[in-house]
């Protein structure tokens, strides 16, 4: 195979991912040993971009980090809390990872050592890599809201911003509800993981209400932003469905929380107080622990990333991908930290590490996010957002993506619309988790 | 490379030399982004969701470009679609086309194959008695699709209110009994081939 052939066969391969599973591409750039990808983090991001890796590249040797045996999805567990759907749906372990041949270890990563490129683990273990991708999703900034914790979260008061033991906690908490009673929502600044995500859990603890007859509850969303995603598409859903109940007080009104006193069940900002008989705090969030620890976050505690090829603006040969990373000066709303946006981004890395350990430049790159919220059984909406490379730079597309149409011609038209989305979301998870895990 | 070689290796790529996407790898780098929603090789891994891998190149292409430009209705696509141009449509077709079709086979109750045996007579011009050989390039292949997502698109041609192109389709697709939908979509998802 002469070089300029060889370059093209493996040029060819990187874009024929599915295809070229078969295949063992040649090692130029590590003759005599195998290239070791380690990746950090088993959630979408990370599960796909162990895979994609695998797929693309079959002679590399892929090792997948994780401290959990079964992931639950975050996506689709608003549902899980409205008992409209089952956790169980949403849990998968990492047997079709290992089938494909990627190393899993549930262990946890403590240290990344960039300038040796090696990761230290819990256990004891030390990894070497040729190249590194952190998939670390997000801690929480407790201390943000005064009186609230750790402690508080994983006991009496669950946030349930990871899916899990929390998500069933709260559930738990609806359902020891009584008819006339409030559930109080505060929502951080943004940027936060799943941007309509808590519009839906209020749609969907509204749902409960409603389901159960309970008419005269309410749902009040103390919220430190001034506007959301989706706000027309919730907003319709709500008067149509849930007339009265659910108030929304925006950051300028005085809904951004920094104060909660579990005693009375009072969250509290500057200048308002919202007692309610359930309280969930999601506290504000950053990139998880293990990136600041290596010295891959910013200031305000996210993962900078050339988009080009997620690879660190900070650290060389380690990329970060999914909700621990932000798009350069994209704005917040235009990159949302979702689940099909990690997979789409640990797809984009993939590509260009296999590249460069080919000793090729990085294949241009394409992201596309798309985001379901489902307000109430049969009522679905979305968002899209197509990203291009356009002279040189990431750029999002204006003429595509957008959310739902908020009217449509008819309400024949509306219905059709809602109910057509809300399958999708369910569809959309199956097949995104079956991408990652499967 | 030896071209006997490098031919060999691109058939296992499942690169037919010539095809649209063979000359511009960006479009397989586009596909991998369609396997989020559609599964791995096309093949749908979620019930309201088709498949879509084996579908024929005009048949993607042709509702792919309806979509963009709005000529057909499509809840998400479009949106999507408004995204790439008509070339690497055009290119994706072609790609998921020469992809295998993997019939998801789905087991349904008998009487309800019976029912949409019957039912289907109506299709079976067009789509083939099992659904697996239609009758020409445009149309697409039925068996082993998802049983949801036939329904949910029967739900579309049938209600009148949303820009369906297919004219026989939709005539037809009205002319179904409300019950008969289900047992129209059970029959075909439970075909092998």
């Amino acid at each position: 195979m002469n070089s300029f052939n060889r370059r093209n066969f493996i040029k060819a391969a990187i874009a024929a991912a599915p295809a070229s599973a078969f295949l063992t591409l040649p090692q130029t750039a590590h003759a005599g040993k195998k290239a070791s990808v380690v990746v950090v983090g088993g959630g979408y991001g990370g599960a796909t971009a162990a895979k994609y890796l695998k797929l693309m590249d079959p002679a590399l040797d892929v090792t997948l980090v994780e401290r959990n045996p079964i992931y639950t999805s975050c996506p689709l567990s608003n549902e899980v809390i409205s008992g409209h759907g089952k956790i169980e749906d949403l849990q998968i372990g990492y047997d079709g990872l290992k089938k494909r041949g990627i190393n899993v270890l549930f262990d946890d990563a403590t240290g990344i050592d960039a300038a040796k490129k090696t990761v230290s683990l819990k256990g004891g273990k030390t990894l070497n890599y040729d190249a590194l991708v952190v998939s670390p999703g997000v801690d929480f900034n407790y201390t943000a809201v005064e009186g609230y914790s750790e402690a508080l979260a994983n006991s009496s008061h669950p946030h349930a911003w990871k899916a899990g033991a929390q998500t069933l906690a709260l559930k738990k908490k609806l359902e020891g509800m009584q008819d006339g009673q409030t559930f109080v929502l505060s929502v951080p600044k943004g940027p936060f993981r799943c941007p309509p995500g808590p519009y839906e859990r209020a749609s969907q603890v509204a749902s409960y209400f409603k389901h159960h007859g309970m008419n005269k509850c309410k749902v009040i969303i103390a919220d430190a932003n001034d506007s959301f995603s989706k706000k027309g598409l919730f907003e319709q859903a709500w008067a149509r469905q849930y007339p009265g109940m659910i108030e929304w007080v925006s950051g300028a009104n005085g809904g951004q929380v920094v104060k909660f006193d579990a005693a009375s069940n009072t969250a509290s900002s500057d200048f308002n107080a919202y007692k309610g008989d359930v309280v969930n705090i999601i506290p504000p969030h950053h990139a998880g622990a293990i990136a600041k620890h290596a010295g891959l976050t910013n200031d305000k505690g996210w993962c900078p990333v050339d988009m080009l090829t997620m690879e660190s603006t900070l650290h060389k040969d380690v990329y970060v991908v999914g909700d621990a990373c932000v798009h350069g000066d994209l704005p917040v709303y235009a990159a949302p930290k979702s689940a099909h946006s990690a997979a789409t981004q640990a797809k984009v890395a993939v590509g260009a590490i296999i590249a460069k350990l080919h000793g090729l430049p990085a294949p241009e790159p394409f992201f596309v996010n798309t985001c379901y919220s489902i307000t109430a059984p049969g009522w679905g909406f979305s968002v899209v957002h197509v990203y291009r490379v356009k002279d040189g730079k990431l750029v999002y597309i204006k003429e595509a993506g957008g959310i739902s149409p908020v009217k449509m011609a008819s309400e024949e038209q509306l219905v059709l619309q809602r109910k057509l989305e809300a399958e999708y979301a369910i569809g959309w998870l199956k097949n995104i988790m079956a991408d990652a895990f499967a | 490379m030896k071209l006997k070689q490098s031919v060999l290796l691109l058939a296992v790529l499942g690169l037919a030399v010539g095809a649209a996407y063979a000359s511009d790898p960006k479009i397989e780098a586009l596909a991998r982004s369609c396997n989020s929603c559609h599964g791995l090789n096309g093949v749908s891994a979620g019930p309201s969701m088709p498949s879509i891998g084996g579908q024929s190149e005009a048949y993607l292409k042709n509702i792919m470009l309806q979509w963009k430009s709005g000529k057909r209705y499509s809840a998400t696509m479009g949106r999507h679609f408004k995204g790439y141009s008509d070339e690497e449509l055009a290119g994706l077709a072609a790609y998921f086309s020469q992809l295998p079709w993997t019939p998801v086979v789905q087991h349904a109750d008998a009487k309800v194959l019976a029912h949409g045996k019957e039912a289907t007579d109506r299709c079976e011009t067009c789509h083939g008695a099992t659904g697996g050989k239609p009758d020409d390039a445009e149309t697409p292949r039925l068996n082993g699709q998802w049983a949801h997502y036939l329904a949910l698109e029967l739900e579309k041609y049938r209600n009148g209110e949303v820009a369906m192109t297919h004219k026989k389709m939709r005539k037809n697709a009205q002319k179904l009994e409300a019950a008969d939908v289900p047992a129209v979509a059970h029959f075909y998802a439970a075909q092998p081939e």
